[in-house]
């Protein structure tokens, strides 16, 4: 299993039933028991509605063993109906009958869902912190736990702010932070930090074209290109003072691959058949970019300047040991936080100020 | 009434000719079963001349005036009562003097300048008022509202969603804030229960008077023999804390998502995003799943938590106040009746103070007619918690 390379991995994961490509699919949709959407409504004959609707597609999850059915079901209706999500509609939108347009649209987007295609992909979008992002397949689905790092650097931020100015009795002028992104994906943690951060720029990058095209796509719609520099650009290949046109950085922020490649295979099928599982797949130990991007990190920062990461819960004693194993690297891990699920996911790693 | 004339008795000097016949006349429109001889006619403004004039005449609030003139609010109060004296001196005198005079341009002269005096008076004496009345805590909050559908299934539901459309039109209408926290329709389109933030200028002080019993009478659409049915829903209003006014220990919140068993972070991708957190010392939750961000849920679901913490803290610290207003906000008022919606006579009455309004589609578009029933509330109000100081000064 360890040595399965990525086509190999997907080819096997395709051989099962449940992640059956678009077409090929042998096996017609079962539809629920009652068959016809018509017949399950309850209200007047040949209109349907929103929560109609819902319940139907929720069956036909159901019955096809796709997960979540219900938020499936509830997600996709609401965009259609121009809402993200089922309890934002108001009572006005729930009581009007669909169009045949609109129940057209719901169900070519369901047929996707069948298929275990990510809510996300199926829609086009989706939210991270304030922002609503453009989602492609393969580009990663940023995850609900990576909205707390934002939070961690902003703290952080605003903490370096109230130390320069503390014992002062006229505030300095804080030059404004410079931020570089590994893998930037669509672009979240890269745009919420220059939305929270109105004075900040970033540099972010990805070795993938896919995600350095989302991020700039993200960027233009939400018009913040003016502050970012999107690179192509691979981080365990490519030259390091590239990245420094903006001179040395505050803070290195990154949610690196971090899945250990032995668990690669018990992902879930959405995962498997439409994420760029080089987003995910962190080697052996989960840390190959891990070290990659502490390896770095000295000739980037400023003297005092920060590493945040997103790292598996297994990750935060590993990288200590390697950290005190590489003393010439002057990096010292400073706190562990925990998501809101109580796992320790996330790390600041200070550099030394000479 | 009788609670008011209590405190109005106690006013020594501001005898019942203060609220005279005149100014209480019963509320005329409407025929409200409720209106009894002696309910006040409400005023566009405070400086509603005849019951405030009369009060100033009262040696009550002479002596009031005199024992607030040294306290906190000292310096402000005497300038004003000071202006006032000026005022009304200069008042006495032109009058004599537009008495004597024979020239017809002098008196024209005179009279304007009466006018303008009489104006200023009005102003002063509303000023020197709104000094008097303390202002509550939570009156320069946001706040919270919560509606619940009450007795009345499905009709009741659908008259919650209507009051709840209403307020989000008054919200826009008064340029706040308006954000939906949480919402829970019924199957035809009714709402069982919804909460939302309401943020902007004096928004708490506006909306507090909304909170209680909302009633409704009218042929229900699910109706089918044309009876007028009868029934409720609740508005609660709760007033949104700042940090400063409520600490919550981290350590005494446990959050609740759908992400919580198994790995997390990469290894899954799921799209439930909805938040409970529990206030483990009171046992009080909230819970969102109105964003697709969570952390935005988690905002809003702390949002509505610390809102009902806070209220719990004022109840407590009002619960010692045993206060005889008409008029309550928070708990004592929530179960209270206080404005019926009758569609078949077109009519609304608010039950505190006996007004009818008619009109009732234009009452509920929450502009105008919404705000002025909210006016003549808090006018009600303000003079009622001044009857209240002024009888506790005298005791």
């Amino acid at each position: 299993m360890r040595c399965l390379t990525q086509p190999l991995l997907r080819r096997f994961l395709g051989l099962l039933p449940q992640c059956v490509p678009a077409g090929l699919s042998q096996s017609p949709v079962l539809g629920p028991k009652q068959s016809s959407l018509k017949q399950s409504c309850s209200a007047r004959p040949g209109l349907v509605t929103a929560i109609d609707v819902v319940g139907y597609w929720q069956k036909v999850f159901e019955t096809n063993g796709i997960p979540e059915t219900r938020e499936s079901s509830e997600y996709i209706v609401s965009f259609v109906l121009g809402a993200k999500t089922f309890q934002s509609l108001n009572s006005e939108k729930l009581r009007t009958p669909l169009t045949a347009v609109q129940q057209e649209q719901i169900q070519q987007l369901c047929h996707r869902r069948l298929e275990r295609m990510p809510v996300q992909y199926v829609l086009g979008e989706w939210d991270f912190q304030d922002l609503t992002l453009k989602m492609r397949p393969p580009v990663f689905i940023p995850r609900p736990e990576t909205e707390d790092l934002i939070s961690l650097v902003l703290e952080e931020e605003s903490q370096k702010r109230r130390e320069k100015n503390s014992g002062l009795c006229f505030s300095v002028a804080v030059p404004h932070p410079v931020i570089l992104e590994i893998g930037c994906g669509s672009g979240a943690i890269a745009l919420s930090l220059l939305c929270k951060l109105p004075q900040s720029r970033v540099i972010a990058v990805d070795k993938e074209e896919a995600a350095v095209d989302l991020t700039k796509e993200n960027a233009h719609r939400l018009q913040l290109q003016d502050r970012i520099h999107i690179l192509h650009h691979n981080v365990s290949y490519g030259s390091a003072k590239q990245l420094l046109l903006w001179g040395p950085m505050d803070f290195i922020v990154s949610n690196p691959p971090y899945v250990f490649h032995e668990d690669m295979a018990s992902l879930d099928a959405e995962i498997l058949c439409y994420e760029d599982l080089g987003a995910l797949d962190g080697g052996t130990d989960g840390m190959r970019v891990i070290k990659t991007i502490l390896a770095l990190a000295p000739s980037l920062l400023k003297d005092s300047g920060s590493v945040f990461l997103e790292v598996d819960p297994r990750h935060p004693d590993m990288v200590e040991n390697w950290l005190q194993a590489h003393p010439d690297l002057l990096l010292t891990l400073r706190a562990v936080h925990k998501d809101f699920c109580g796992k320790p996911r996330f790390l600041h790693i200070q550099k030394q100020s000479r | 009434m009788r609670l008011l004339s209590r405190a109005l008795r106690a006013a020594h000097g501001c005898r019942a000719a203060a609220l005279s016949a005149r100014s209480y006349r019963a509320a005329s429109a409407g025929g409200s079963a409720a209106a009894g001889p002696c309910q006040p006619q409400p005023r566009r403004s405070l400086s509603g001349r005849p019951r405030l004039d009369s009060l100033f005449a009262t040696d009550a609030l002479s002596r009031l005036l005199e024992a607030r003139a040294s306290g906190e609010a000292g310096p402000a109060l005497a300038a004003r009562i000071q202006r006032l004296r000026d005022k009304e001196q200069e008042l006495r005198d032109t009058r004599q003097l537009a008495g004597q005079d024979e020239s017809e341009d002098l008196r024209k002269l005179a009279e304007s300048e009466i006018i303008s005096c009489e104006e200023e008076i009005a102003e002063l004496k509303h000023q020197i008022v709104l000094l008097l009345i303390p202002s509550e805590e939570t009156d320069n909050s946001d706040l919270v509202m919560e509606v619940t559908a009450g007795v009345g299934g499905q009709e009741a539901m659908l008259f919650t969603s209507e009051i709840f459309d209403m307020y989000q039109r008054y919200a826009a209408y008064k340029k706040w804030k308006f954000e939906i926290l949480e919402y829970f329709p019924s199957e035809i389109g009714g709402l069982r229960h919804a909460v939302a933030s309401i943020a902007g200028i004096e928004a708490y002080k506006y909306m507090k008077f909304e909170g209680g019993v909302h009633r409704v009478q009218r042929v229900p659409k699910t109706e089918k023999q044309g009876r007028i049915h009868t029934s409720t829903m609740t508005v609660a209003i709760l007033p949104q804390p700042s940090e400063m006014k409520l600490k919550i220990n981290p350590k005494d919140l446990r959050i609740e998502t759908k992400r919580a068993s198994g790995a997390g972070g990469q290894h899954v991708n799921t799209t439930d995003s909805a938040v409970r957190i529990v206030h483990i010392p009171t046992g009080v939750a909230s819970e969102c799943q109105q964003e697709r961000s969570q952390i935005r849920n988690k905002e809003k679901a702390m949002q509505m938590l610390c809102a009902k913490l806070y209220n719990i803290k004022l109840e407590e610290e009002t619960k010692k106040r045993n206060s005889v207003r008409k008029i309550q906000i928070g708990t004592k008022g929530r179960s209270e009746k206080i404005r019926t919606y009758n569609f078949p006579q077109d009519r609304i009455t608010d039950h505190r103070i006996s007004r009818s309004v008619h009109h009732v589609e234009s009452f509920m578009l929450g502009e105008e007619m919404l705000d002025e029933m909210i006016q003549t509330l808090r006018e009600y109000a303000d003079y009622e918690s001044l009857m209240e100081i002024i009888s506790e000064n005298e005791k």
